[in-house]
């Protein structure tokens, strides 16, 4: 129920057994059905999940009501609007499973709690977003200067598992391209093999 | 709130936990029915399409898989029940609300089977010590569920729990059923609000209130 979040930490920060035992009691552990929503535009980003089993997707929507894909999370990965979660404001991304999932959720009290009492919590979280920026860094930077054929290979070269779970519409959706862009992309990679 | 929660309602089949099911089914949520009588749950399922056709219901097997899915837990059973319910819901219900209804209520009702410096809530606490128990719907009988309001006047509602969160996500709840939620007070306020319940139980059968019966406190 929690041995990926767990084993993750002791990974980058390792834990004793008391440490581990004390940081499991500020987790919440929840399920979440393909489809079902862990989080919907409007409402307070109220924790962080990190995905122990399954695969979600967090989004936004435009005025066009074209949805647009800011992240996927597998297996060991954590999702949220961060934004919303760290300043209390409404969030403008949803968040919706898209495989039957096991989540652990850290709420922003346990958040709180866990930075105050545990130098080690602290240290992890730092780790954690330190790694999220340097994505979105990456992301940002493969977004405005680089073609579609190099972000898709290089997007295929570091998600493989990305691309057989998600449907194809949404690997477009997260590029920003439209799905037929995409299958030109694709057919274009395969014939210059 | 946007995001449909999940309530898990454990002991669902009863006639609270019928009431209850009920109640929350006018809501944004997902109401996950769990009884070991599992037969009678397609009964609480009837219930409540009977009154919101279009509410998300169904009934679970398992109440650990249930309270896994869960956002928060009603527990539905009898104060005598709720030990073994607790142990094996223990683990999945780290951080998660759990609304304790039980009156530990003997069988005669002339008191209680807990120690006066103690309660139903206060002893869920003990077995979930990484859960934020509330106590809440204790003081309400099935019957006000259907009809909160008697006599003109809607029934008050009272929550004693020590988590602030915790406490406020209860009262959407409470409002959403259609009571006037109060808040008490921290947990240890649960011991008063379940001889409240006490004294309206043996109020009830000395002048036949029918179990039809609320408090409602009166003020400027």
């Amino acid at each position: 129920m929690y041995e990926v979040f767990l084993n993750a930490f002791h990974e980058k920060v390792p834990l004793t057994d008391a440490e581990r035992a004390f940081v499991q009691s500020f987790l919440m552990p929840k399920k979440l059905r393909r489809k079902q929503y862990l989080l919907q535009e409007g409402d307070v980003c109220k924790a962080i999940a990190f995905v122990e089993k399954g695969a979600l997707r967090s989004y936004c929507v435009d005025d066009n009501s074209t949805e647009h894909i800011v992240q996927f999370a597998l297996e060991g990965r954590t999702i949220s609007d961060l934004y919303s979660f760290l300043t209390g404001e409404t969030a403008t991304y949803h968040i919706e499973a898209l495989e039957d999932s096991e989540l652990v959720l850290i709420t922003k009290q346990a958040h709180e709690e866990l930075l105050g009492k545990m130098p080690k919590y602290e240290t992890f979280i730092r780790l954690q977003i330190t790694g999220a920026y340097i994505a979105l860094q990456k992301r940002l930077t493969a977004a405005i200067s680089i073609s579609n054929d190099e972000r898709y290979k290089a997007f295929a070269a570091a998600y493989p598992e990305i691309l057989q779970r998600v449907p194809q519409h949404m690997i477009a959706s997260y590029m920003g391209i439209t799905p037929e862009t995409l299958s030109r992309v694709r057919r274009k990679i395969v014939r210059g093999k | 709130m946007n995001t449909k929660q999940t309530i898990a309602v454990i002991g669902a089949s009863g006639n609270m936990g019928t009431a209850i099911s009920v109640g929350i089914a006018k809501g944004n949520y997902k109401i996950l029915l769990i009884d070991p009588a599992k037969d009678k749950l397609n009964n609480t399922l009837q219930e409540i399409h009977k009154y919101h056709p279009l509410a998300d219901a169904e009934i679970v097997d398992c109440s650990v898989n249930a309270g896994w899915e869960a956002d928060m837990v009603i527990l539905a059973v009898p104060y005598q029940a709720e030990k073994a319910i607790a142990d094996k819901i223990r683990a999945v219900v780290n951080q998660k609300i759990v609304i304790s209804i039980a009156n530990p209520l003997n069988d005669t009702y002339s008191g209680f089977e807990t120690a006066p410096d103690t309660s139903a809530a206060l002893e869920l606490q003990k077995l979930l010590p990484n859960a934020k128990v509330v106590k809440a719907f204790n003081t309400t009988f099935a019957a006000d569920f259907y009809t909160p309001v008697i006599d003109g006047k809607q029934v008050d509602s009272f929550i004693a729990g020590n988590d602030e969160e915790a406490v406020q996500t209860v009262q959407e709840l409470i409002t959403t059923v259609g009571f006037n939620p109060i808040i008490a007070g921290d947990l240890t306020v649960s011991r008063t609000l379940e001889l409240m319940q006490l004294l309206l139980i043996q109020l009830g059968l000395k002048n036949n209130y029918n179990w039809h019966a609320g408090w409602k406190i009166l003020h400027h």
